[in-house]
């Protein structure tokens, strides 16, 4: 971890308590952007999982669209690379495509990829470290975006940025794997929303979908 | 189902909605044989609780009778008769194995809501606004109880209701791990 933390300077710095630069209508203010127009975010996560499985699920990338947001489908196409296509809208059913490559793949311990044709422009490495007092692994992510149609697509449809999407996938990554479902409140019962209570859901990131984690058994 | 809807400050309503479904599978549905009204309701009703939206389902303090359960529910069979704690807790992180339910890092869906209010987010809880996370309560005929074999616990003896409610505010009946892994 402490490799990949040093060599990312433009990244920010991880924040001790909680996840910081947050407003109060729950959105992540956006990541810090260098001067060529590159976005950096980091994230990390305490899973009560030792790392070979986290590495495994996080590898086979087939399962993505199971705890990613947005991502409907991911091929894999080679032994190193995917394709993945990316819903942009509630209801256009308009996608985004790219294939992404896999540069550096360590067994367990972290694996880096990258993005090579397509909509997006985005690269980044995950590393699982046992975390001390058998406290299971920190996870930790590091992706850079340049401004691309799947960067633009997450901020102007989904309203969140791409660390806030980041964030939010490392979280449903982490009830995958510690429970084998991601909660939802999605498809559950309520009264009548009125228009305050549209506008809130959307405000909220409610209006996105949660991914199913590959369980959903009805509705 | 008929449900206790807070429609706005000073403004909750009986009103008809639909029926809850299993949506995870851990999740479980009661019939809800007894609720009651904490005075932590009021807070709701006064306004003072924010991200509440108009057609929430009010209620974290119930009782009932298993209805129906999820294919991961190991600990809960239809007919039982359970009191549910307010606290959703999935079992398997690092504080539900210390038995800190309340701080569980995994049931609320809006965690990013409760991170810009209080820092840091705890758990999911019943019928107490979207920051917390906006799950439907139990002030109704039925209710959808997540991570079913972790709270509910089971009342095996013939003390009524009204005698066992009001564990539903305190006590969390979770003992053992759960086995179900994917
Ligand atoms: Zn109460
Ligand atoms: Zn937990």
């Amino acid at each position: 971890m402490e490799r990949a933390l040093s060599e990312k300077p433009n990244a920010e710095k991880v924040s001790q308590s909680g996840v910081a630069g947050i407003v109060l209508d729950g959105h992540y203010l956006p990541p810090p952007v260098d001067k060529d127009g590159k976005q950096w975010v980091r994230t990390s996560a305490l899973i009560l999982r030792p790392p070979s499985e986290l590495y495994e699920l996080w590898r086979d990338v087939e399962k993505a669209p199971l705890w990613q947001e947005q991502i409907t489908e991911v091929r894999v196409t080679g032994p190193k690379t995917s394709h993945w296509i990316m819903l942009t809208g509630d209801d256009s059913g308009k996608s985004i495509e790219w294939d992404s490559e896999v540069l550096n793949d360590e067994p367990d311990k972290g694996i880096a990829w990258s993005s090579v044709e397509g909509d997006s422009n985005n690269a980044g490495e995950v590393i699982f470290a046992t975390a001390p007092g058998e406290r299971g692994t920190i996870v930790t992510v590091l992706q850079e975006f340049r401004m691309s149609k799947l960067a633009s697509a997450w901020e102007t449809l989904t309203g969140r940025n791409p660390k806030q999407v980041i964030i939010e996938n490392l979280r449903h990554f982490k009830a995958l794997a510690e429970t084998g479902e991601i909660p939802r409140i999605e498809g559950q019962p309520h009264g009548p929303r009125r228009t305050t209570g549209k506008a809130k859901k959307s405000l909220y990131g409610e209006t996105i979908a949660t991914p199913t984690g590959g369980q959903r058994t009805a509705g | 189902m008929k449900a206790v809807c807070w429609m706005g400050t000073s403004d909750v309503q009986t009103l008809t909605v639909e029926d809850p479904a299993i949506l995870n599978p851990h999740d479980a549905i009661l019939k809800i044989t007894r609720t009651a009204i904490c005075g932590s309701d009021l807070h709701l009703y006064d306004g003072f609780i924010p991200t509440m939206e108009s057609g929430d389902i009010l209620g974290h303090e119930f009782m009932g009778i298993v209805e129906d359960v999820g294919r991961e529910v190991t600990n809960l069979q239809r007919g039982d008769r359970v009191v549910v704690p307010f606290t959703i807790a999935c079992g398997d992180c690092i504080f539900c194995t210390k038995k800190i339910w309340s701080a569980c890092d995994n049931t609320n869906p809006n965690a990013h809501l409760m991170e810009a209010a209080y820092g840091y987010s705890g758990s999911g809880l019943f019928g107490y606004s979207h920051m917390m996370g906006g799950y439907a309560g139990g002030q109704a005929q039925y209710v959808r109880v997540p991570f079913a074999n972790v709270g509910p616990l089971k009342i095996e003896s013939d003390l009524p209701d009204e005698k066992v409610l009001f564990l539903s505010d305190r006590v969390h009946g979770r003992r053992k791990r759960s086995d179900s892994r994917r």
